[in-house]
């Protein structure tokens, strides 16, 4: 090389690098290198003297770009280990904090309000502390189980909130309509319903959305978006028929018609909604999120 | 002159001395290891090949950050500054160490004359 021919280090790292690195740490080391060329040539070292102890820096440029390799791709798997550290100091510490109360209302409060209210908050941490810890969820929780949630949690937020702005008595209508069906034909109650109908719509769409924005496949993206109709088939169609089987309810049992009135009201019509706001995102093919 | 302490240890020690640097000032790559070498006396010293995997690795841990800034000469430079995660790992670190010293100091008496 010439004397006083300055080198291309940016050429050079990317040349000795070998396997393709982020321009921002070809530019990073380049810089280091020509800072310590340009060092020993100010102390008045001969230029291929300079060059020589600049290349000195590495003795195993294969080596230095497979660790470099390596912690970028340990990106992912690094935050494996160790919990984000607003998850952890932050957002635990809350659902803790919200979970304990939550349980101590449940026998100190009558009130049906606050424990919802606390409930829901926790359910709400739950769900942004398992968002900001996404890139170490799997596929499977990322675009079915978390959507999924985050549908059912905003279908039984509305449905608090129908009741608390309608009857401003929490749970009232849930129980009168599962008990006495036959109360929806007239009044408030079907209005309540219809309108809880309307809001599944919105609810679906954003579990199937979520879903296809996670990388769910159609199926991640229907069950996604009908979970809250799901879960309301488990309860109504499986837990309360069990449950009334082994504690001897005579009424359940005598009136099985009343269980199958459960399920279609509270599962499969409500699923007809949910999908229909989930339709639209149920084509094309996924959107990684960034 | 301070004898040159080995690549392994070095290396071992390179997450106390980054942080212990970056919580006086910013500082950037080059820098970093020029300022490690001068302040032990070159008994520790950092080359391209080992400070910078290993500034790379504390950043995706969250306990530096880097940003390019430009200078007078007109070579950018990406300087690095602890953030509060890297902060409160060096309090700990130091414990970390000084239990270490002492440890060794009692098996192999390796304490300062």
């Amino acid at each position: 090389m010439p004397e006083r021919m300055k080198p291309d280090w940016t050429e050079l790292v990317r040349e000795h690098l070998a396997v393709p690195c982020m321009e921002d740490v070809v530019s990073e080391l380049a810089s280091h290198l020509e800072e310590i060329y340009d060092d020993a040539r100010a102390c008045g070292t001969s230029d291929s003297e300079a060059m020589r102890i600049a290349l000195e820096q590495v003795d195993d440029w294969q080596a230095l770009a497979e660790e470099i390799a390596r912690t970028e791709s340990e990106e992912e798997s690094m935050n494996d280990g160790t919990m984000n550290h607003r998850t952890k100091t932050v957002l635990l510490s809350a659902i803790a904090v919200l979970f304990g109360v939550g349980l101590m209302l449940l026998f100190v409060d009558r009130a049906a309000l606050l424990p919802r209210v606390v409930w829901f908050a926790c359910i709400a941490l739950l769900l942004r502390a398992a968002a900001s810890e996404v890139n170490r969820l799997n596929l499977r929780i990322k675009s079915l189980w978390l959507p999924g949630f985050v549908s059912l949690t905003a279908a039984s937020l509305l449905m608090f909130a129908e009741e608390f702005v309608l009857v401003h008595d929490p749970s009232f209508y849930f129980t009168d309509i599962s008990l006495r069906p036959n109360h929806l034909i007239s009044g408030l109650p079907r209005w309540f319903y219809i309108l809880w109908l309307l809001v599944q719509v919105p609810c679906g769409a954003l579990g199937a959305f979520l879903s296809r924005r996670n990388g769910g496949t159609r199926v991640a993206r229907i069950v996604a978006g009908a979970f809250p109709a799901l879960t309301m088939f488990f309860v109504c169609g499986l837990l309360i028929p069990i449950s009334a089987f082994f504690e001897h309810d005579a009424f359940a049992l005598s009136h099985p018609s009343g269980l199958a009135l459960g399920v279609l009201i509270w599962a499969a019509v409500p699923a007809v909604a949910l999908l229909l706001g989930a339709a639209p995102f149920l084509k094309g093919s996924t959107l990684q999120s960034a | 002159m301070t004898k040159r302490i080995s690549s392994k240890i070095a290396r071992g020690s390179g997450e106390l001395a980054i942080l212990s640097l970056l919580a006086e000032q910013p500082l950037y790559g080059f820098e970093i290891a020029r300022q490690i070498g001068e302040r032990t006396g070159g008994a520790l010293q950092f080359t391209l090949a080992s400070l910078y995997p290993l500034l790379y690795e504390m950043e995706k841990r969250g306990w530096v950050e880097g940003h390019w800034q430009a200078n007078q000469a007109g070579r950018d430079r990406r300087y690095y500054r602890l953030t509060t995660a890297g902060r409160k790992q060096l309090a700990p670190l130091r414990q970390e160490w000084r239990s270490f010293f002492q440890a060794l100091d009692s098996l192999a008496g390796v304490s300062h004359a």
